[in-house]
């Protein structure tokens, strides 16, 4: 027990290293009581931390609480949050070359980018996108992507995106940009977005309005936002306004490797509002199926979806 | 890759049982590493370090998703006062209010806990107040006490087997 209690309060400190892991995992490994003890152990923790919340001022004595507490926590989150990012720009799946850097996520990946500017991108899964800096201009060039920006404000070089034939223009702001399927969407959570699209005029989007535009058309729809809604699906929430099921489905398949496939024309007509929670796939097509009169069968390692 | 995971799924739920401070979040989030390391897969066959990896992916993933709660928290917090500034109390979280009678119990326990830290050194229970009961960091009690972050998971360690002890 001793040494379970040791491990657990080794584990609960700030820094946990590759090191302890490897240290944990042999001592585990070990004897099989060990895992027992610790599982012991850590249940009772648990129950401990209900306890702590229970009343806090009514049964500990009052002690120093600091008020800096949060801003302290915040702090540490903020600078482990920075070396994650600054972790993820030196990730494998990244090639240089002079037109600029290839980021690219796969099936249920997610990844942030810190720029060298400041800025920071969140690839959604399935996402591929370019970034190119000059004197003049950053420059980002997205291929089939979701991706939600967050821009350090650079008056002197404009951040322009490029998204087929729409181009979004910024000084420093936070907006959400998706390109699929030959459809563009821009949502703007703070700051001011310019859009320009081939052949439409220019808008000028402030924080909670979105526009959707068909590449190659002349037009582009706007709508209001609720708040929350441009980076929704960085908290894992997936949010359709009368969307077609295809879209869904499609948004699926970036995040589960098991394939979803629409069967029949009824099913693929079908269109969704409502918002989908990201867990499991199988969860979230069971909700789906409570959305809309969905029958789902499980065939050969796919998700079938037709027309009840 | 894949292969590895299996194999250390149970003792990586372990390790962010104790991070995390709860055994349904640890689980949830190693279930969420699988998708990673699927992703992954191929890209990395053959390369060494996989147990290093692992917990490095994990690690990721759990700031990552501190990070997007931190957020949420703003985000309630942001609605709450758009609501006028009364907490609107919906499903989930009447749900998540404990029910008269776990007080009751746990009010219990919680004296008993105390009384167990009367027992103890004066710094093994200020220790144990500071980081268990008042959610300081090791680092942020070592701070106030005065003293060694290794002297805080001592004291700390100390509590914990006392406090256990009189629990079991």
């Amino acid at each position: 027990m001793d040494e379970a209690v040791a491990w657990l309060v080794r584990l609960q400190g700030e820094t946990v290293t590759t090191d302890d892991w490897l240290a944990f995992d042999a001592w585990l490994t070990a004897a099989p009581e060990h895992g027992e003890a610790y599982d012991a152990i850590a249940a009772e923790d648990e129950a401990l931390k209900a306890l702590a919340t229970l009343e806090p001022g009514a049964v500990v004595t009052p002690l120093r609480r600091p008020a800096s507490r949060r801003a302290v926590l915040w702090t540490g989150g903020a600078a482990l949050a920075a070396a994650f990012v600054a972790g993820a720009v030196l990730l494998p799946n990244l090639t240089r070359d002079p037109a600029g850097t290839v980021y690219s996520t796969g099936v249920g990946e997610r990844r942030t980018v810190a720029l060298e500017d400041g800025s920071r991108i969140d690839l959604a899964p399935g996402s591929r996108m370019t970034v190119r800096f000059t004197r003049g201009e950053r420059h980002v060039d997205l291929g089939d992507a979701q991706a939600f920006f967050d821009v350090a404000k650079d008056s002197s070089r404009p951040f322009v995106i490029a998204a087929g034939d729409t181009r979004v223009r910024v000084v420093g702001t936070r907006f959400d940009v998706r390109r699929r399927d030959g459809q563009v969407a821009v949502g703007v959570e703070r700051g001011l977005v310019e859009v320009s699209t081939q052949g439409a005029k220019t808008y000028r989007l402030p924080p909670g309005r979105g526009l959707t535009h068909v590449e190659g058309a002349k037009s582009a729809k706007l709508a209001d936002l609720v708040p929350g809604e441009a980076a929704a699906w960085r908290d894992g929430r997936l949010i359709y306004r009368d969307r077609p099921l295809t879209e869904v489905a499609g948004d699926l398949n970036r995040l589960f490797g098991k394939p979803v496939h629409i069967v029949g024309g009824k099913a693929a007509d079908m269109r969704l509002s409502g918002v989908l929670i990201v867990d499991s796939q199988d969860a979230m097509v069971s909700r789906l199926a409570k959305l809309l009169p969905l029958e789902v069968a499980t065939v050969d390692d796919a998700v079938e979806l037709r027309a009840r | 890759m894949l292969a590895l995971y299996e194999e250390k799924r149970v003792n990586l739920v372990r390790l962010f049982t104790a991070r995390l401070r709860s055994r349904a979040e640890a689980e949830d989030l190693v279930q969420e590493l699988y998708f990673k390391v699927a992703a992954v897969e191929g890209d990395t066959a053959g390369s060494g370090g996989g147990s290093a990896l692992l917990h490095r992916m994990a690690e990721n993933l759990m700031l990552d998703r501190l990070r997007s709660r931190q957020r949420g928290q703003a985000r309630d917090e942001h609605w709450r006062r758009l609501q006028g500034g009364e907490a609107t109390i919906d499903g989930d979280q009447a749900a998540d209010a404990p029910s008269a009678e776990s007080v009751v119990e746990g009010r219990q326990r919680l004296a008993a806990m105390l009384k167990t830290l009367e027992t103890l050194p004066p710094s093994v229970a200020r220790a144990f107040r500071l980081h268990k009961l008042e959610g300081l960091s090791h680092a942020e009690t070592a701070a106030a006490m005065g003293v060694s972050r290794s002297a805080v998971e001592k004291y700390v360690s100390a509590a914990l087997k006392a406090v256990f002890r009189g629990a079991a």
